[in-house]
């Protein structure tokens, strides 16, 4: 392929990587609230909203997103759901992962240690405060670093939405690829490039990581 | 037995031992007590060599351990296999056990004998079960070591390197990790031993089994000797203000 | 909705699970092989071998599953070599597989206590025997239920495949779909499937954890 060729291809990549960046950034945000939303009423203890959830959640993790994917778009319409597919996209990526993100925010209450719970109660906080004051934070430091990760795995999801003809970067290059007939060169071009994304959110993410924990062990050390 | 000549050893910035000369004879027992952080351990763990020293001589019966003359009088790092020759025939009991936790207590103590001293399995069991039945757990010979106390397990990794055989024993604080009321049933069996006449160097915090089992007490501070002697001299008449400092805090704590 | 559509090809699907199931089993195990090899070079002590390890790792966690499998698809088109799209699609589940299993042994090599290689130290242990007889069997005991927890996430990953066209439980399902009209009833069929396959496994990991956590640990 010529580069003058390639030229005219760059403007539906950049909208092409645009259209990524936003199904990873809304995917991640909607999965990011309905995952704390779904924790919180978690910790109600109601037993039908348990097992409601707790089946939410199973189903969610328990089949390909590839499948969940096919199921809202195609099958979507037949109950009444007509999403556009970047809709259907977004939607899908927030549903997985929110049960991903539910366990990650459950595993976070679980590692704040009881007896800190005890000392609020103790010295008279009430239930509220002692979790919007006590648990909260320390749940939300100790979920930080599986939600970095999650993220991270997120971002390389977004590939899949190609195949219901989101058009994000991977689906931008494969049509530019089929037109052009460099499909073994536009592979191995998305291939890096999606490596050093990943590389380069990971570094990222681990010096966030780092600064957010660090902070708190920081604090945590008696005076 | 042991003799210890002028060992250095630095982590980092910070030098752990300054120079310690230190002797153990055959059959003698000696503690050394110290307050923490002063390279009691650092100490115990370069005489097997799991601490690699920087200066100075450790020799195990006038053999030098973990080091052989190289070319033009330099030392070089011993041959691995005749340092793995030499720490068979001394045995290390640690702070925390280190029992394997996939074998039951007879197969860790069987392991060594079958790995490393090459008996044949009928043997190895036999002889194991023989050092289980000397530390009082032939009852306890299948279980696993989670299922047993700490005690138990400490007792258990006495009889692993009692069943090598070894010409000296080494105790990394071996009661440290013990609940209170387990700590006895390991003094005993230590006590045994020094009586049957196993030479030993042991690190520990108990001021009483020191007093009355050592033949000579080594007070380290600051990776130096400060003071070594019969437990009644280094205990009740020592002008060293560091070990009358270090005793009075003892006291003081264990005082009711 | 109608159930029915789902009975109708409930023979299709079950033939299509076995695929699946036979896709990822080949995939983790190929994998262990790569994860194990992967892992052994990055705790080396030479540091080319740990620096390759790493480099893996980086590459087959950074790429997306998807990319890969259309990279080995067209790697192969492009060199005119003639692999069997099955063959094509195991290898690729069994690289990407291998870089995420080798973090699971290398994790699991390090979490076995520093005192149970050092207690062999000073009994005169070799280094072999050291590994063979106390890290390996270790290791392996802790990473089992990583490895099943693997396992599932590889057999949904495994869906992937569908797009180079191999009968699995994903394909079947979007056959299906496209010829009753049933895309609901279709893809709840197959996600169905799916679900049984991985609470099972799920129910395997967890019985697993049990059992260790009574066997090991002080």
């Amino acid at each position: 392929m010529s580069l003058e060729t390639f030229w005219r291809y760059v403007p539906s990549l950049i909208s092409g990587f645009e259209v990524t960046i936003l199904c990873w950034a809304a995917g991640g945000a909607l999965g990011l609230a309905l995952g704390f939303a779904i924790a919180l009423l978690y910790r109600l203890r109601l037993p039908p909203l348990r097992w409601a959830l707790r089946t939410f959640v199973e189903i969610f993790r328990g089949t390909p997103f590839l499948m969940q994917l096919f199921l809202l778009y195609s099958g979507g319409p037949y109950i009444g759901l007509r999403l556009s597919a970047t809709a259907a996209g977004i939607l899908g990526l927030g549903l997985y992962s929110s049960a991903y993100f539910a366990e990650i925010f459950r595993g976070g209450f679980a590692a704040v240690p009881v007896g800190q719970i005890e000392a609020a109660l103790s010295v008279g906080m009430s239930p509220f405060d002692t979790l919007r004051r006590v648990i909260l934070p320390a749940a939300l430091i100790a979920a930080v670093p599986p939600m970095v990760n999650l993220l991270i795995v997120l971002s390389k999801e977004t590939v899949v939405l190609s195949i219901i003809t989101v058009p994000e970067l991977m689906y931008q290059m494969q049509t530019m690829a089929a037109e052009t007939f460099t499909a073994f060169d536009a592979i191995f071009a998305m291939a890096i490039f999606y490596w050093l994304l990943v590389e380069a959110v990971s570094r990222l993410g681990r010096r966030v990581e780092r600064r957010v924990t660090a902070f708190m062990t920081e604090e945590a050390r008696p005076a | 037995m042991i003799d210890i000549r002028g060992v250095r050893k630095r982590f980092g910035e910070q030098e752990v031992l300054r120079g310690v000369d230190l002797t153990v004879d055959r059959s003698e027992v000696v503690c050394i007590i110290g307050p923490s952080g002063s390279g009691k351990s650092t100490l115990l763990r370069c005489v097997n060599f799991l601490e690699a020293y920087d200066a100075g001589e450790v020799r195990i019966e006038g053999k030098l351990i973990g080091y052989e003359d190289g070319a033009g009088g330099a030392r070089r790092p011993m041959n691995a296999r005749r340092l793995r020759e030499m720490r068979r025939e001394i045995g290390m009991v640690f702070q925390h056990f280190n029992l394997w936790p996939h074998m039951t207590a007879l197969g860790n103590v069987a392991e060594p004998l079958l790995r490393v001293r090459g008996l044949a399995p009928r043997e190895a069991n036999e002889r194991a079960m023989a050092m289980l039945t000397r530390v009082g757990l032939t009852a306890k010979a299948d279980a696993y070591p989670a299922r047993l106390s700490g005690g138990q397990q400490q007792r258990v990794a006495i009889a692993r390197a009692l069943a090598m055989q070894p010409r000296l024993m080494l105790f990394d604080e071996p009661t440290s990790a013990l609940d209170p009321e387990l700590v006895g049933e390991v003094l005993e069996v230590m006590k045994t031993l020094a009586a049957e006449g196993m030479t030993m160097m042991i690190v520990t915090h108990e001021m009483g089994f020191a007093a009355h089992v050592a033949g000579r007490i080594a007070f380290i501070d600051g990776g130096r000797i400060v003071e070594q002697g019969p437990p009644r001299t280094v205990f009740h008449e020592s002008a060293e203000p560091r070990v009358r400092q270090f005793l009075q805090t003892y006291h003081d704590r264990n005082a009711f | 909705m109608r159930p029915q559509v789902i009975l109708h090809s409930f023979g299709y699907l079950t033939q299509a699970a076995g695929v699946t199931l036979a896709l990822s089993l080949a995939g983790i195990l190929l994998g262990f092989l790569v994860g194990s090899a992967v892992c052994v070079a990055r705790v080396s002590p030479r540091p080319w071998a740990s620096w390759l390890g790493g480099v893996y790792v980086s590459v087959f966690r950074g790429v997306p599953l998807l990319v890969l499998l259309l990279f080995i698809y067209y790697f192969l088109a492009e060199f005119g070599l003639d692999v069997p799209a099955v063959a094509a699609a195991v290898g690729g589940l069994a690289l990407s597989s291998g870089a995420y299993q080798s973090e699971i042994l290398r994790g699991a090599l390090n979490a076995t206590p520093k005192g149970q290689a050092e207690a062999a130290v000073a009994l005169g242990f070799a280094t072999s025997d050291i590994w063979r007889r106390i890290l390996l069997p270790q290791a392996f005991r802790l990473s089992i239920p990583p490895l099943i927890n693997e396992f599932i996430l590889l057999l949904k990953a495994s869906s992937l495949v569908s797009v180079v066209g191999i009968a699995e439980l994903t394909r079947v399902s979007m056959n299906i779909a496209s010829l009753t009209y049933r895309p609901l009833e279709a893809y709840v069929g197959g996600g169905l499937f799916y679900l049984a396959i991985n609470l099972g496994l799920a129910a395997v990991g967890a019985y697993a954890e049990k059992r260790l956590a009574t066997g090991a640990a002080r």
